[in-house]
């Protein structure tokens, strides 16, 4: 029962999400309608659950153990607590104020300007340095050696050079080049993998719907 | 150079400069930036879903006394908590089930004619292929092209015979394609770190105008 | 020395061997060099950018924009110079848009934009007409989930995906609402996406509704894309920071040529001298790793 009725529910509810397609009739509209702003919206907020609280037990087990860095699972717990504590009583629109006071003086702690001076420079600069490690892995490991491999080079040296306005005034050329090479060949070749990828899809969630994948029910429970 | 003045922009510099000092070599300062974002960026999660899904939809309706059949859905919902309990963290597989049969159910006909049939379609030649004779040699070139990458992806038999060459073909395409995909990843990194330098020399310096 | 010491004491195998470090600290100085001193070369746009430009710039009157802020702060030097790009051509062509966020993380940049984008148009204004207002000239659904219930139910009414707009205004209250009230009224969605999203836009709202869908995504994915161009599923696309600098260019020439330059900063066309010196850079590194490699290679056997 703890494994059959989940794996009932997903093939029922996955008809259904099929059929609401396929069959046009307003009865079936409006009940897929209701389901997917209604029940589905509620039910997938909730899976935030799962995200927070793993983090939080993560973090404390980290601390709990005195494990490498634990000093640091403070801030992130601490930082959670304060940033959701700020953003849920504190309100989101600066202009509609919620029952916490988000600024002292001129100083503002919203939590919009906790996203805007915290959130986007981390996040943002955190994937920034993948300029650097791809640069040293161009220089490293980016090697010609076979034709295939001079091949993909060649092409991406082209496809650099066409990138940039410059190029149009030393090789005029080059950058209709380059957009060709991305319209026809690259075209071709993206698009058969795609096919295997949209067949693979497909089949993934046909083995979802029929129970035959079942790795997402986890261990535990006959 | 006109520094900027506003505490904030001086924090998200520092903050910044915290994550570039990995670069040299991992360090606290790196760590606590880490650490940070993982808790701000979920608090920010919290905030919203609560604010604009479940107060909306949820709280309000069924405070006025209506829509009060959503209470066995947010029970549902809240099964996402026996995640965390051991001896009935099985109950977390109903509001998973749901939300997974809905999604593979509802992707399965629509992926089908966006990504297959509709692909299908741009791939086939016509006459009409040839309304722009250029454009019709182009179309010709992606039918092989596409032919032979599948060719290529073929395990299922011995690469001998015709099937050799058409996979070799399709080799030529493939490389071309990740030479392709390779030369724009290269931009957009380099483009990731020109947006930081802009808010660090431009915000934060106002050595750029 | 003997002899292998110095085949591997060479210049070319002390280059292999260099440490990260140093080729961290060029391309930093190649990037910023170029910001400190541009060298400006306008951008000319290619065809998926100008095919784009043109679709929008031509709509019918009665039809929307639709901007789905689909990325997040990690790829927001790419795709938010997109969104204002997008937001400074419909304000100045007075179309009205409506933006929606697929991602939680995205809604901070969506509001940030038409903030920015709003205020710089008031500034200018000398009349009503001129002005862009909140809920009437455009509006900020905000965000939900999960994202098919925001694509599938925007087929058949905004509002009942969207009750509260993103300030906790009722919709249904809005002036512009009666004008965007579905699909029928949207002349094309622009997904400006780091992920997938454009993709799941064209199952979902094109596939079931018919709706144009423009997109707008990072470098990574562009050419993954161009198989959704060439099959008419996205009407344009473009393509991290170099298709924002040619949309912006596009912008530039069309109000300038109207007499009517809108003579703001635009992000991405900055960007282009420090992005022709990096990819010179890498260039010249693989040459310099394969040079080596090879020299290296000869002189081991």
């Amino acid at each position: 029962m703890k494994r059959q009725l989940p794996l009932l529910i997903v093939l029922v509810v996955g008809i259904f999400g099929a059929a609401a397609f396929l069959i046009p009739h307003p009865m079936v509209r409006s009940v897929d309608e209701v389901f997917r702003n209604d029940v589905l919206r509620i039910i997938a907020a909730f899976s935030l659950v799962l995200g927070i609280g793993s983090i939080l037990r993560h973090h404390f087990m980290k601390i709990k153990r005195k494990a490498e860095h634990w000093p640091f699972s403070y801030i992130t717990v601490v930082a959670l607590f304060v940033s959701a504590v700020i953003g849920l009583f504190g309100g989101i629109d600066p202009a509609r104020p919620g029952i916490l006071p988000t600024h002292i003086g001129g100083f503002s702690f919203h939590i919009q300007t906790l996203y805007t001076n915290i959130m986007i420079p981390l996040a943002a600069t955190m994937f920034a340095l993948l300029a650097f490690f791809m640069a040293s892995a161009a220089y490293r490991a980016f090697r010609a050696r076979n034709f295939e491999a001079t091949l993909l080079l060649v092409a991406a040296f082209i496809l650099m050079l066409g990138a940039v306005p410059l190029t149009r005034i030393i090789i005029p050329p080059l950058p209709d080049f380059a957009e060709w090479i991305l319209a026809v060949p690259n075209t071709a070749a993206k698009r058969g993998i795609s096919f295997g990828i949209s067949l693979g899809m497909f089949a993934t969630s046909l083995k979802i719907l029929l129970g035959i994948e079942r790795g997402w029910l986890g261990g535990g429970g006959s | 150079m006109n520094i900027s003045t506003d505490p904030w922009v001086w924090i998200a510099a520092i903050l910044t400069l915290a994550v570039f000092s990995f670069l040299y070599r991992e360090n606290p300062f790196y760590r606590f930036a880490e650490h940070l974002f993982v808790g701000v960026s979920n608090g920010y999660a919290i905030t919203f879903t609560w604010h604009r899904i479940l107060v909306p939809y949820l709280l309000n309706p069924v405070g006025h006394g209506q829509k009060l059949w959503l209470i066995p859905i947010a029970i549902v919902g809240a099964l996402y908590f026996t995640r965390f309990i051991p001896k009935v963290s099985w109950m977390v597989r109903f509001p998973i089930a749901i939300v997974l049969g809905y999604s593979a159910g509802a992707s399965i006909p629509r992926s089908i004619a966006a990504t297959v049939i509709e692909q299908l379609k741009a791939t086939i030649i016509t006459r009409a292929s040839f309304a722009d004779v250029q454009q019709g040699i182009w179309a010709v070139i992606i039918l092989i092209g596409v032919i032979c990458t599948i060719t290529y992806f073929f395990f299922s038999t011995e690469r001998k015979g015709a099937l050799k060459p058409v996979s070799y073909v399709g080799v030529i395409f493939i490389m071309v394609g990740f030479g392709a995909s390779f030369g724009y990843t290269v931009m957009a990194r380099i483009s990731l770190f020109i947006g930081r330098l802009q808010f660090l020399l431009g915000d934060w310096l106002g050595l750029i105008r | 020395m003997t002899a292998p010491d110095a085949v591997r004491n060479g210049f070319w195998d002390r280059l292999q061997r260099i440490d990260r470090r140093w080729i961290y600290l060029v391309i930093w100085l190649v990037v910023m060099i170029p910001l400190l001193l541009p060298f400006s070369i306008k951008p000319k746009a290619m065809p998926p950018v100008e095919k784009l430009f043109n679709y929008i710039d031509t709509m019918p009157e009665d039809k929307a924009l639709v901007i789905s802020v689909d990325y997040t702060p990690d790829t927001q030097a790419e795709l938010h110079p997109m969104a204002i790009a997008l937001l400074r051509h419909a304000f100045a062509t007075h179309r009205r848009v409506g933006v929606l966020a697929t991602a939680v993380y995205g809604l901070g940049l969506g509001e940030e934009a038409l903030r920015q984008v709003a205020a710089e148009f008031n500034e200018k204004a000398v009349s009503h007409e001129d002005s862009v207002i909140s809920g009437e000239d455009y509006v900020f659904w905000g965000w939900s989930t999960p994202f098919l219930t925001v694509m599938l139910g925007m087929g058949e009414k905004i509002t009942n995906v969207f009750p509260v707009d993103y300030y906790g205004v009722a919709t249904e209250s809005l002036p512009i609402t009666p004008r965007i009230k579905n699909y029928n009224d949207i002349g094309i969605v622009m997904s400006i996406a780091g992920s997938s999203t454009p993709l799941s836009w064209v199952t979902y709202a094109q596939t079931q509704f018919g709706v144009r869908i423009g997109c707008g995504t990072t470098a990574v994915s562009a050419a993954d894309y161009y198989t959704y161009l060439n099959s008419g599923q996205f009407t344009g696309m473009l393509a991290g920071m170099r298709g924002a600098a040619e949309y912006e260019q596009l912008l530039e020439d069309k109000l300038t040529a109207a007499g009517s330059s809108l003579a703001l900063r635009y992000k991405a066309t900055e960007a282009m001298s420090s992005q022709t010196a990096a990819h010179i850079a890498i260039i010249v590194f693989i040459i310099f790793g394969n040079i080596g490699y090879f020299v290296t290679r000869r002189r081991k056997s």
